[in-house]
């Protein structure tokens, strides 16, 4: 076999490793540069303003925004929260997706220049797995959330995917990671376990933390016993998430446990 | 053998007299100037210096630093104090070179360090701001066989500034004052930042008495920012009872 015979069947592998939706919906996508909505259905729990507000993705306490990521819903708590489609705007400039942003909710009209899509969640699924599976480091970041959003199978086993994937960039890791406890924690029941309201919880909380600044031969294996079986919600929580943002290998496999996959 | 009684009481009586003058000329010598600036020197301990932007050095900072040690210059403690009205209104405190005095400005020379440090201990218990963290930094600075009682003077003045009493419990925190006499000063620390520093200052001791102390003050202190700090610094200990302690917290 010749090396060009090898490169072309290389190749037709990788193209078709991805799903035939993703191809298409991508390909629409990138189709001209300039910005496109992709609008397909969101989680039945999900609502937001359409601006960039988004709550109820984890439990009731969990808030996220188009410019910020939040969490928390006391200073949300008097935002109009309304059920509508997802949307991701992306913008495409030659030939590739560089950013992306998600909402929720009522749809605004869009400026006539910006192009609009609307599929079914598993297309949207599909397309936005395989930017995060595949894509730059950005836009693969960007499309955690809108990825999540969408009203398809569960994300997880995606994520554990990149999660142990070597040649993924570490930033990207730490962002599915922080995601992925997200899941942990909802699959488990903790999201809406209350913040520390007094100073045994609130002590135990900075616990965990300091237990993290600890060399990781020493923090991550206390990590992982507490994010197992800590019998305080909140700080389960609170363990399940810096145990993700260790960095450890470990992490995953934990995750993976809980989340009742492999 | 009167004679001879007489002449001891005088020797005694001179001695006296001596010392007394001696501590009382660095005070007297001071307050006569009325306006204007008051200069001395002392001999600065081994190991402090003082670089030609005004920072000064010492051995133990020295370590932690990738500071070129070259560019500090070793030399006397250098002491201004401003005066107004009979009254020391400012200190700052230099390492190195000579003072050349100019109009308004008094030098009084070079005083023994010890008689200096508890002087300038005395100025700090009631001068604020930078004036006092410099007095109190000139009296550690200062070539003195012990200055910690000075130093814990001012900690323990509930009416001293607070700038003087956590910088003197920074450097009481450097001094050979043992880890129980410093961990007793936590006593008499009412306000929040002189107990917040007070955990910092304890958790470099890296012994077993600091230890145990932070893991009360993280345990007891009647507020909840004091004993998080204090969990924090524990954490930094390679003490194997700072991870026992965090880990039967969270599990409780």
């Amino acid at each position: 076999m010749t090396l060009r015979t090898s490169l072309v069947i290389a190749a037709a592998a990788v193209v078709t490793s991805t799903p035939l939706s993703a191809q298409s919906l991508a390909s629409r996508v990138v189709a001209s540069d300039g910005i496109v909505q992709v609008l397909y259905p969101s989680r039945p729990t999900a609502c937001g303003d359409g601006k960039g507000f988004i709550s109820n993705l984890f439990g009731s306490h969990y808030v996220f925004s188009g410019n910020a990521t939040g969490q928390g819903g006391n200073s949300w708590s008097t935002q109009v929260c309304l059920r509508g489609p997802a949307r991701v705007v992306a913008t495409v400039m030659n030939g590739e997706v560089t950013r992306a942003r998600a909402y929720v909710g009522p749809v605004p009209p869009s400026a006539s220049d910006v192009r609009t899509i609307s599929v079914p969640a598993a297309e949207a699924s599909a397309w936005l797995g395989d930017v995060i599976a595949r894509g730059s480091a950005r836009a693969a970041s960007d499309m955690l959330l809108p990825f999540i959003l969408a009203d398809g199978p569960e994300p997880w086993a995606l994520l554990l995917k990149v999660a142990r994937d070597e040649n993924r960039p570490r930033d990207l890791k730490r962002n599915v990671m922080m995601w992925l406890s997200n899941g942990v924690s909802e699959h488990l029941g903790l999201s809406d376990a209350d913040e520390p309201s007094n100073d045994d919880e609130e002590m135990r909380k900075q616990a965990i933390y300091v237990l993290t600044q600890r060399p990781k031969n020493e923090s991550v294996p206390q990590l992982i016993e507490l994010a197992k079986s800590l019998k305080h919600p909140a700080s389960r929580r609170t363990a399940i998430y810096w145990l993700g943002q260790s960095g450890d290998p470990r992490a995953v496999d934990v995750y993976a446990e809980l989340l009742g996959l492999r | 053998m009167r004679r001879d009684l007489l002449a001891l009481t005088a020797v005694l009586s001179a001695s006296v007299s001596a010392n007394s003058i001696s501590a009382q000329t660095l005070a007297q010598r001071v307050d006569a100037v009325r306006d204007g600036r008051v200069l001395m020197a002392f001999q600065a301990r081994p190991g402090v210096c003082g670089g030609s932007n005004g920072s000064i050095w010492t051995r133990e900072s020295w370590k932690s630093s990738s500071w070129n040690q070259n560019d500090c210059l070793t030399g006397p403690v250098r002491v201004s104090l401003g005066r107004a009205e009979g009254t020391t209104i400012s200190v700052r405190v230099f390492v190195g070179g000579v003072w050349r005095a100019t109009a308004g400005e008094t030098d009084i020379g070079v005083i023994p360090p010890a008689e200096a440090a508890h002087y300038l201990a005395g100025v700090a218990h009631s001068i604020g701001g930078r004036s006092g963290s410099d007095a109190v930094s000139a009296v550690a600075l200062a070539d003195a066989p012990d200055v910690s009682p000075d130093l814990v003077s001012v900690v323990r003045d509930v009416n001293a500034p607070l700038d003087a009493r956590k910088q003197a419990l920074f450097w009481a925190g450097n001094t050979a004052l043992s880890t129980r006499d410093l961990v007793q000063l936590y006593d008499g620390l009412g306000p929040f930042s002189l107990r917040e520093h007070f955990v910092f200052v304890v958790s470099q001791r890296r012994d077993d008495t600091a230890v145990d102390k932070l893991i009360d003050v993280a345990t007891r202190d009647a507020d909840l920012e004091i004993r998080k700090r204090a969990m924090y610094w524990l954490g930094q200990t390679q003490d194997p009872r700072a991870v026992k302690f965090l880990r039967d917290l969270v599990t409780r």
